[in-house]
């Protein structure tokens, strides 16, 4: 809960600094800037997770009070994404040959107190990775895109309008399960330059280190960035398991399934007496 | 009551997975099959990775067969050598199977023959099974004598070199063909993660020619080894083994298991094995179904990068 408070401080501050921006920044007005805070730093996975909620404040300084947007990215750790598509084949449904998408975020999340698109052209938008629709799956892949055929390892050229109706499948089916989300109204101004968002994390989200980007935009350009982090890690009863599963795979393995026999001779043995 | 799976990273309602895990042990107790055609649908339905939920099951599977097993060896309805000749064929099938199954995905067409064995196994298995357990039950009702037991012996069954006795079972064949079943079930139990109890009970029955108060307890047997290394081995292979998610299915399969073990004596064998037909048939051609229905949507998320 130190997150808010240090915000709230932050935003009462403006009034005294203010000054020296607009010394330096002449006529203009001076320079904008953003500052903001998580409630929360880390996310501890416990057998009790059901997702979390993530609370960010943050302020705007301008002297000048020029209209200003905000805009707040949250990336989770990259995972390539392997899809399929079905198709008609003799009457049957089968999967075509998986595509493998690189560079896409685990989790994503894009807020702002308007729609993206009224806040930045599609190149600011685009360079930035700010929305969906402009996430950076698709620079590498454009270029080269994996397909297995078989067990070997092609490299094709693909694009055109089949290669967006399978980045815009990536995304709706990301959607689908809760990590990617594109938020018009996620950011709100709650006070004078003083805003908040909330990052919604579902029970699924990616354990690892995550990136939030909170972004001024005024006059359809960036002019301030801040940048902070949250970790969402397993703790505890749950953290020895994924570590003991994944460092040592055989004895996990041994140990589970002696576990198995065990109960079943265990339940067994309880039952004879009747 | 959520709780969350470490390994699979999904919550689910505990209380559920344990009465799921009841009922399909109640099903392998009552019909000697493992039961994992019927749970791997049902815990990919409520979300949990199908990779976790094949191998997790192996350990229910292992965990309720082995809990009735011992109930059905009390009752002397074990024939322990023909188990030990059906599990050592079954262990170099379920070797050959994983690796099968990791060049299936590889191809990126892992889905479509788990989609297919599914469709092609229990749908003819189901209905042979049901043809003939009807034709038995009808034989019954109406008062005639059961058909004069067929004595030609079959000469892959009897000519087959490397004879073996089975004197629970009253058997003296060659241990080839039990040898071969066994591994045919190893492999489709790596692939369809299933212990493979609906086809190995009625092989028992109608091509091993076993007397039907041994399949039960036999069939289960294997199950507990194959299942047993299908589970280890995908631990250690793929770490797709949710320890919670098996303790949930577990807590409910032993007990479950055991109530199935006691109710089956209670039912004529070909009753038993109608019922057993029909469920086999239903989940063989819903599973199939999605072969020929146009999906909802047609992409799909793969998990992991597969090899």
């Amino acid at each position: 809960m130190i997150g808010p408070i240090l915000a709230v401080a932050a935003a009462l501050a403006p009034p005294a600094p203010s000054t020296a921006p607009s010394h330096t920044g002449g006529g203009a007005g001076g320079q904008a800037a953003i500052s903001a805070a998580l409630t929360d730093t880390t996310v501890e996975v416990k057998s009790d997770f059901r997702g979390a909620r993530i609370v960010l404040y943050g302020a705007v300084f301008d002297p000048a009070a020029r209209p200003s947007d905000v805009v707040i990215l949250v990336r989770g750790p990259e995972q390539p994404v392997r899809i399929t598509r079905k198709q008609k084949v003799a009457g049957l449904w089968l999967n075509s040959r998986p595509v493998v998408f690189r560079g896409a975020p685990g989790f994503y999340r894009a807020a702002s107190n308007r729609p993206l698109e009224d806040i930045a052209n599609f190149s600011t938008l685009r360079r930035l990775g700010a929305g969906v629709d402009h996430l950076p799956i698709n620079a590498p892949a454009e270029r080269r895109i994996e397909t297995r055929y078989g067990v070997r390892d092609v490299v094709v050229y693909r694009q055109g309008a089949d290669y967006y109706v399978w980045r815009r499948a990536v995304v709706r089916l990301k959607e689908k399960a809760g990590l990617y989300h594109e938020d018009g109204r996620g950011v709100r101004f709650v006070d004078r330059g003083l805003f908040r968002a909330e990052i919604e994390l579902p029970t699924g989200a990616p354990t690892g280190v995550y990136r939030a980007d909170i972004l001024l935009f005024q006059g359809g350009r960036a002019v301030s960035t801040r940048t902070r982090t949250l970790t969402v890690k397993k703790v505890g009863f749950e953290r020895a398991l994924y570590v003991w599963a994944h460092d040592r795979p055989w004895s996990y393995g041994l140990a589970s399934m002696a576990f198995a026999l065990v109960a079943g001779w265990a339940a067994s043995a309880a039952f004879r007496r009747d | 009551m959520d709780i969350y799976l470490p390994i699979a990273e999904v919550a689910v309602n505990a209380p559920l997975i344990v009465a799921l895990g009841a009922f399909v042990g109640f099903i392998s107790g009552m019909f000697g099959i493992g039961g994992g055609f019927l749970m791997t649908p049902m815990l990919v339905f409520l979300g949990i990775p199908p990779a976790v939920a094949v191998s997790s099951m192996a350990h229910h599977v292992a965990a309720s067969s082995t809990s009735s097993v011992i109930a059905y060896g009390r009752r002397r309805a074990v024939d322990f050598r023909m188990g030990a000749v059906l599990a050592a064929g079954g262990i170099a099938g379920a070797f050959a199977g994983v690796e099968l199954f990791r060049v299936l995905r590889l191809l990126g067409q892992a889905d479509l023959v788990v989609a297919a064995s599914y469709l092609v196994f229990l749908s003819v298995i189901g209905a042979l099974m049901l043809v003939e357990s009807l034709q038995a039950i009808l034989r019954r009702r109406r008062g005639q004598p059961p058909p004069p037991r067929r004595d030609r012996r079959p000469v892959w069954l009897y000519g087959l070199p490397l004879k073996m006795r089975f004197p629970r079972s009253r058997l003296y064949i060659s241990v080839i063909p039990p040898l071969a079943l066994g591994g045919f079930v190893g492999v489709l139990s790596a692939i369809m993660g299933v212990g493979g109890g609906f086809i190995l009970v009625p092989a028992m029955v109608y091509v091993l020619r076993m007397p039907a108060g041994m399949v039960v307890g036999t069939s289960l047997m294997q199950i507990i080894v194959t299942a047993g290394l299908t589970g280890v081995l995908q631990a250690g292979r793929n770490q797709t083994v949710d320890i919670v998610l098996a303790v949930l299915l577990i807590a409910g399969g032993i007990v479950g298991a055991q109530f199935g073990a006691r109710a089956s004596s209670r039912f004529r064998a070909e009753e038993l094995r109608s019922v057993l037909a029909v469920i086999v048939l239903v989940v063989g051609l819903r599973m199939g179904l999605d072969l020929f229905l146009a999906p909802d949507e047609p992409f799909v998320l793969m998990s992991g990068l597969g090899g």
